[in-house]
This record gives C-alpha cells, structure tokens and sequence, in this order.
C-alpha cells in the first residue's frame, strides 16, 4: 500500500479521500488556491502546499505545478477526486511518466471513454445498446445542422468532451438548431478545450440511471448496483437514491451484466459508472462512462456496505478484489441530496458570499460530506456544490421522511442554498410515488418561489427579538455613559430569560 | 422601538417593546407577547404562549438571515426615514444575471432584434447565461465588449421599444 498520496482536488471529495487515507494509515498532500487557505482539506492533510492563484487553470487544473508537488513532496500516487483533472488523460499520463501511480483508470481508457463519440461507436460494437443520433467527425455548422434534421427534434446537442450538463442544449425546433450548436461548441472550448460536438435523439420520459463498477488490475470486475440520478436541473444532478423505484431484480441482472461488459470492452480498472438512459418502457441505452469516483457514490456505500474510496486505493496499489459479485448484496434504500450555493427561485444561478452560520443536522443514519465551514466565503472560482447530505432507511418512504428531517435542521446562512427547493421536491406527489424522470424539475418546479406567503409570522418576531437585544444594548450602555439618571440604566438590570443584558 | 423589514419585494412594520421579562411584538395589528432568551450568539428560543420558537439570526453585510422551522428567510432592514421605493423589475430591464465573463455579443448600437434573439452571452463558473430579448426592440446602448469581466446587476444592453 501506498504510504502518501497527494490529492489534486478541494471541497468535501479532497475531505473525503483524506478520511479514507487516515484510516489506512496513508500520508496526505492536500492541494490549495490562495482562497482555499484556511479550507476543510487544508486542515485535515499531514501536508497542505499552496499552488497559487484561485483560477482553476493557474490551480486545480495546472499539471506541471501539481505535478512538481508530488514530485517534491515524495508522494507515490495523486488522487484527483472528481471534476477538475478527474477526466484528464494528459494529467493521468503525466503522472505515470514520473512513475506516479494515478488513481483511476489507465490514460489510453479516459481518452476513449472521455471521447464519447469513440465510447458509444465500441459500445455498438460490443452490443451494448446506445441511442441514435450523429457521432461523425464532420463538424461544421451546416453538415450538423443535416444531420439534425435527419435525426428529427427535439435532439440533444452534446460537447464530446462532456460532462456535468456543460456543453449541452436541446433543440426543440430548426429554428434553434444553429444557435444551439455554436453556443455549445463555444462553451465546450471553455471549458473542455476541445469544441466537438454530436447530436442524439432525445428520449421521451427518460430516467437517468447508472451502475457503479470495480475493476481491479487483474480482470475482475464487478459491479454494486444501480444508482437512480433522474433528479437534475441545468442537466446536473441534485438529487440520487439507490434502488432505483423501478429497478426490477431482472433488469438489474442486465444492466449489470451490460455495464460489466462495458468496463470488460475497454480494459476499465479502479472505479467507475456507467451511465444509462431509460425510457418509459424500460428500454436502456448506453450513455457515456464516467472515469472517476463520482459525487453521488456515497448512496451506494451506505446501501452495500464497501468503502469505494478504499477500494479505490487497495486498487491503484494493486491488490486483487476480494469481493464476489455474488456475495454483494443491496439493503435498504439511501439518498444523496446536494447542497449548493444557487436560487431555484431564480434559474438555479449560483450564489456568493460568506457563510455565517453553517450546522449539518446530526442523527442515525445521517452522513454529511462537507467542505465547508462558518466564516468561508463562497466565490465564483470553483463549482457552487457546498456538501452532500445522505440518508439512509430501511425502505424508500421512512427515507424521504428521514431525509426532510435532516434538510430541515441543516442550517446553511449568508448565501442562498437549494435546501427549502430539495424539501420540495421530495415532497411531491409524484416523487413520493416514484414518477421521476431527468424532467422532473422543468414539469413541476418550473416558475417555483421560496415563498408564496411572505415573511413567516415566526421569522418576523425573531428578528424583532434580535434586534430589540441588539440594537438596544449598544444604546443602553450608552445611555448610562451619557446620563447617570436616565430611565435607561434601569435597562441594564433587565434580565432576559435569565441572563444579563 | 419601530423596524421595518424588507423581505422579497414586501416591507413588514413591526413595533417590538421591552418591559419586565416579556417582549411586545406587533405586527399586522396583532399584539404577541413573548419570553426570549439568546441561548448562544445568534441563537434564540422564543417563548410565545405555549409554543417555542427556535430561531438562528446572522448578519451578513447588507442583510440578515433568518434560520426559522427549516427555512432560511433573507431579510434586509429598511430605514424608516427613506423608505425605499419597491422598485418593479421591468422586463426591458437587461441587468446580468451573474458575475462573470463575456464571451460574446451578438448585436451592436442600432440593431434591431426580434424577441428572444440571443443579445450577449455570460459566462461563470463554466456554465453559459444568454441574455435574450424580452420582446421586438432597438439597441440603444451595448455596454460591454468581449472578454470584459461584467458583475452581477449590471446592465448589460439598452434597448428601447421599437415605435412603428
């Protein structure tokens, strides 16, 4: 096993592989920008090396510093977490040519996997049902917009190099279809650097599920189970359960033999998810395949017991995997819900500024991955995702109880968060029973407010309180300084609730 | 002591009085009596009746937040003396939606648009932000350029109806 790990990465995922490393006994080299100084990951590492600039490019995404780092630091493997250098195959390669174990799957996969073209043309191949759509190497505008056409509206216009809902449009007419295709060429060269785009037929009630895989280094491979992610607005997931509500015992069968196939067809090792389309009807297609640790793999730990974090290290040191696809099982029912920085009230755009006061709710079953704290201040740098709160149940509907418990007592000041809006949803009717799709949020939630009633009568005597004990002591003591026989320095023997003014 | 507070738009009058151990809160011509004691900074318990109002209170720069039954209410004080005129948010009104980058535009000074033509595009933290047209109208004035840093509120484009 490894005896010190550098991890490219901040906020709760760089956290969350330094608990796991602690508990291995394996050092950490924890990574920040001059905003992260006094971060969560900063704190927890046996080590913490400054790499400059917020900026990503100049920080979290600057191969040779982070690179320059391990070096001097003697660490033996980089973890990158998820996001930022996660997906990058020159970064895996870059570490094995100095004979730095990268965490994750070889550089040749990423390439191809983080090709979603390449991925769904081998993915054909190995007969792993995809959906149709234009994966052709012609790019320009107009010979896209023929294709489009041939595929029919509404279609889905995707970055190649995409992820997390970057890059993409729907196109709902020809009208739209120009436009659509440069804006995400030109956010795809943003943010991947590379402008390709493809085009695929847009499915009608479409769920979003995937199956997390381990592969380790020796041809086993397995897979814990699927993980339900329909919830998503801005095409970014907010909220994750596994079993998926209609998750059958022979469709899980399949799908799990698919996924492992997948993994099989690319020679994948450490972990990874394959993700799935499915349809009203239960048809499944092959989407794309994540190459990391994803944000949502907490669901699947609580709900099969295997620490993926550790299983990831055990991997990329090369032990065998242990585990039997047959002696896994799945209990219960768990949920992720993610907290970020954004108003659903006002197109989920994100929200910045100092966290006054941050509480997670603590209780049986409650698991909180966070990378934040009071007092930090949320900036435009990085992705607006403060933590993750996940529950876990004997079955889905104490879950969803379980889970308003917990949103209801985490307490998050000074920006605005999704947390009333993730209540909501899991409120609904319709999520209750289990009706979700990837359209859930645009159906139901579209032109959703905070508050249809205004200012709470509660939250109003509150602030009244607060200020009375507030503003008025400040005038108190100066009453007293003032004039020695003003009625106010009576005030000051005032007790409220028992305790001194 | 008289407070208004502003909440989304909406401005609450409240009058709160201290005597003895109680607190008078009015509001909405009803008189509630409370106990209230400040368990930890921000913190408060709030005796009314029989029932128990907890609630958590921080102050941000320019306002306060206000932790009450699992919601989170945002809360700006507004002087008596100039009370602030609620200002409409007109559709025309063409302010960023976010602090970030302009990546391009696609329109310029005496250009005509159709409504939901695509006048600038934003950038910020990866993701891209159109600013569209709310109806058929003129550009008066463009007031960024590409790759200019643009915050939050700022206006974007001036446009003015179109006359027939």
């Amino acid at each position: 096993m490894f005896k010190k790990i550098l991890i490219a990465n901040r906020g709760e995922i760089a956290v969350r592989i330094i608990k796991a490393c602690q508990e291995m006994d394996i050092k950490t080299v924890a990574i920040y920008s001059k905003v992260d100084k006094d971060a969560p990951h900063v704190q927890l590492s046996d080590e913490a090396i400054n790499i400059g600039d917020p900026i990503p490019l100049e920080s979290y995404l600057n191969i040779p510093k982070i690179i320059k780092i391990a070096k001097e630091t003697h660490a033996e493997a980089i973890h990158p977490g998820y996001g930022f250098l996660a997906e990058n195959p020159d970064f895996a390669k870059s570490c094995s040519d100095i004979n730095i174990k990268f965490i994750g799957p070889p550089p040749k996969v990423i390439s191809l996997m983080g090709d979603k073209i390449a991925a769904k043309t081998l993915m054909e191949k190995a007969k792993v049902p995809v959906i149709p759509g234009y994966h052709g190497e012609k790019q320009d505008t107009s010979s896209l917009i023929n294709e489009g056409k041939k595929i029919g509206f509404p279609l889905l216009v995707k970055a190649a190099a995409g992820g997390g809902g970057k890059g993409m449009r729907i196109v709902h007419s020809e009208k739209l279809l120009e436009e659509s295709i440069e804006s995400a060429k030109r956010e795809s060269k943003s943010a991947f650097g590379d402008n390709t785009v493809f085009l695929e037929k847009y499915i009608d009630k479409p769920r979003h599920i995937e199956f997390q895989i381990l592969a380790d280094e020796h041809g086993n491979v397995i897979h814990l189970f699927e993980r339900e992610c329909s919830i998503q607005r801005r095409h970014q997931k907010i909220i994750e359960e596994t079993p998926s509500p209609v998750m059958t015992n022979e469709l899980r069968d399949k799908m799990g033999k698919a996924a492992v196939n997948a993994a099989k067809a690319v020679g994948y090792t450490n972990a990874g998810t394959v993700e799935f389309m499915v349809d009203g009807n239960l048809n499944y297609y092959f989407m794309e395949m994540n190459t990391r640790l994803q944000v949502e793999h907490p669901i699947t730990e609580l709900t099969t017991g295997i620490d993926l974090a550790k299983w990831q290290l055990r991997i990329a040191a090369g032990e065998k995997l242990t585990l039997k696809q047959n002696d896994l099982s799945q209990r219960g029912h768990a949920i992720e819900c993610r907290i970020y920085a954004e108003d659903p009230a006002n197109g989920f755009l994100p929200s910045i500024g100092r966290l006054t006061k941050v509480e997670a709710p603590i209780g049986p079953n409650i698991r909180d991955d966070s990378g934040i704290y009071s007092g930090m201040e949320v900036t435009s740098f990085y992705d607006p995702m403060l933590s993750k709160l996940i529950t876990y149940s004997e079955n889905r509907n104490d879950n969803i109880k379980k889970m308003i418990w917990a949103l209801s007592h985490y307490i998050v000041l000074g920006v605005t968060t999704n947390i009333t809006f993730l209540k909501e949803v899991l409120n609904h009717a319709e999520f209750k029973k289990g009706n979700i799709t990837t359209h859930f949020i645009d159906n139901f939630f579209k032109d959703w407010t905070i508050t249809k009633d205004g200012l709470p009568v509660d939250a109003i005597i509150a602030l009244a309180v607060y200020d009375s004990i507030h503003t008025k002591s400040k005038e108190i003591v100066r009453y007293k300084e003032e004039d020695p026989h003003s009625p106010w320095k009576h005030v000051g023997r005032w007790r409220v609730g028992g305790r001194e003014v | 002591m008289f407070i208004n507070y502003e909440h989304e738009d909406h401005v609450y009058n409240v009058t709160i009085e201290r005597k003895n151990n109680h607190y008078f809160v009015t509001y909405d011509n009803t008189e509630y009596k409370v106990q209230a004691e400040e368990v930890k900074p921000g913190q408060l318990k709030i005796k009314i009746g029989d029932r128990i109002i907890k609630s958590i209170i921080t102050e941000g720069e320019k306002e306060k937040f206000v932790f009450v039954e699992g919601q989170v209410f945002k809360v700006k004080p507004v002087e008596l003396t100039s009370m602030k005129k609620r200002k409409k948010k007109d559709e025309g009104d063409l302010s960023s939606p976010i602090s970030g980058k302009v990546v391009s535009i696609n329109v310029k000074k005496g250009d005509l648009v159709k409504k939901d033509d695509v006048l600038m595009v934003i950038e910020a933290m990866k993701m891209e932000y159109l600013i569209r047209a709310p109806y058929d109208c003129k550009i008066k004035k463009v007031n960024f350029k590409e790759k200019d840093q643009i915050e939050i509120g700022q206006t974007t484009v001036e446009i003015s109806k179109k006359e027939d």
